[in-house]
């Protein structure tokens, strides 16, 4: 949460998500560079800049399926969540990881020719009509643009100046360059590879994001929220005795928006689903003196008024709630963020 | 000129035209839309790359919020149903590539012999 930007928003949580990760990347370039050079096939004497450019490869591709594994793991166990908190700065890292594995092979592979050395990287193989012996460099150049892209527009900045479905919209990029990056690897370096370890390495890396994308939204489409139903401008939640103390009950509006209902000292409040941040499930945070955290980010709303506690600015729209019997409704239509309601009490 | 040159010299006049925009926009423009921005300095360095990238997507949201035509609903309706898109086509998207590298792959399995793709070239490198 900010009141002003600053160059990046510090805390002790990231520069202990920060220290680990930098630490496992100096773990692994270590480990592929000195220990496990015939593992990989390098038993074959290469030179130190391919050498380098293999490690660094390999290790953007490794730290790209970490980033997306943690997107599906995080919606199918609330315990991986901590590892979303920070997962930008993890992809702003990978951009620079992958930078410097072009850097290698631009410098060595292009650089040596009377021609300017971008010129050469894109004129140097232009087999795009067979699949064998494809042009696999574009691949790797697009998924590069698509990680750049990512990385310059990743402060927070970007996300309210393009709001967060445009911000989001934008970041799904990542899919693109996760199968670019799977191809750049498929029809390069594995149609080298005489040593199957790093295949199967290779393979199964990919395998485990296809399947664990397939299986969150799978698990999504059976377990995710429900549609409410409408009658005469109010939609259906639930039974409001049935909404715990502290937490929310969440619902899909007719409109495709979702709408969560708190229940607070006995009281019931509605608001947006969607945080103001990120569009993270506040319907999924817990009620703490009246505030309700973004289990993302962390970002925090009085359900009463869809307000940031002063000084800070965010807000998320309201929804008009009344009881019907037993049950609680709420009104289609969302006021306007930030626009207080009268909380409703719970019957006994 | 060649198609990669054609190719160098138009991102060279798109990061040309987005340092343009990155000067206008971080010294006149960003104090306008972003009450958040007013008076903060130091991270406006950090924005230039991104402008310099996206620079038609910053005019045009640029011009929302300096003309009023942002709605405050858009910010709060996330798309959810494209991620559901994105997370049953990409492990298709992945599988289909991951088999077309392993048939192509020439020393796999074992007993297939090499097969030169091209003629040498004259030179090489």
């Amino acid at each position: 949460m900010s009141v002003k930007y600053v160059p990046v928003q510090w805390n002790r949580s990231k520069w202990v998500y920060d220290g680990i990760m930098l630490a496992a990347v100096v773990a692994f370039l270590y480990l592929f560079l000195y220990v496990t050079p015939e593992l990989l096939s390098h038993e074959n004497p290469i030179n130190p800049q391919v050498h380098n450019a293999r490690a660094f490869g390999a290790c953007a591709f490794l730290m790209l399926t970490v980033i997306l594994w943690i997107g599906p793991l995080a919606r199918i166990d609330r315990r991986f969540l901590p590892l979303l908190y920070n997962r930008r700065h993890f992809g702003v890292m990978t951009t620079f990881v992958a930078i410097t594995h072009a850097g290698y092979i631009l410098n060595w592979y292009f650089a040596f020719s009377s021609s300017d050395k971008y010129a050469a990287l894109l004129f140097a193989n232009t087999s795009y009509g067979q699949l064998a012996g494809f042009p696999f460099e574009a691949f790797g150049i697009f998924a590069l643009v698509c990680l750049v892209i990512l990385a310059v527009t990743s402060h927070d900045f970007w996300l309210k100046f393009l709001t967060p479905p445009v911000w989001k919209a934008l970041h799904a990029l990542i899919y693109f360059a996760y199968v670019a990056v799977v191809a750049h690897v498929a029809l390069g370096i594995m149609q080298d590879q005489q040593n199957h370890t790093f295949t199967v390495i290779f393979i199964g890396g990919a395998l485990s994001v296809a399947g664990l994308h397939a299986w969150a939204a799978w698990h999504e489409d059976r377990n995710g929220d429900r549609l409410g139903t409408e009658e005469g401008g109010w939609v259906d939640i639930c039974d409001a005795r049935k909404i715990e103390e502290g937490r929310a009950h969440i619902k899909v509006l007719p409109n495709g928006e979702r709408v969560a209902v708190f229940r607070h000292e006995g009281k019931l409040s509605a608001i947006s689903n969607a945080c103001a941040h990120q569009n993270g499930p506040l319907g999924e945070g817990r009620i703490i003196d009246c505030l309700v955290t973004c289990p993302w980010h962390g970002f925090q709303y009085d359900v009463r008024t869809g307000r940031s506690p002063a000084p800070f600015t965010e807000m998320v729209p309201t929804y008009t709630l009344r009881l019907s019997g037993n049950r609680v409704q709420v009104q289609v239509e969302a006021n306007p963020p930030g626009t207080p309601v009268d909380p409703v009490e719970v019957p006994a | 000129m060649t198609t990669a040159e054609a190719i160098l010299t138009a991102v060279t006049w798109w990061g040309v035209i987005g340092g343009i925009v990155a000067v206008v926009f971080l010294g006149y423009g960003i104090d306008r839309i972003d009450e958040d921005a007013d008076g903060a300095f130091v991270f406006r360095p950090l924005l230039v790359p991104g402008i310099v990238v996206i620079w038609p997507l910053v005019l045009w949201r640029w011009y929302c919020l300096a003309s009023g035509r942002d709605h405050w609903a858009h910010r709060h309706r996330p798309r959810r149903h494209r991620h559901r898109i994105f997370a049953y086509a990409m492990p298709i998207a992945i599988v289909a590539v991951i088999v077309a590298g392993l048939a192509v792959r020439q020393s796999w399995p074992d007993h297939i012999a090499p097969e030169r793709l091209s003629p040498p070239a004259e030179d090489s490198q």
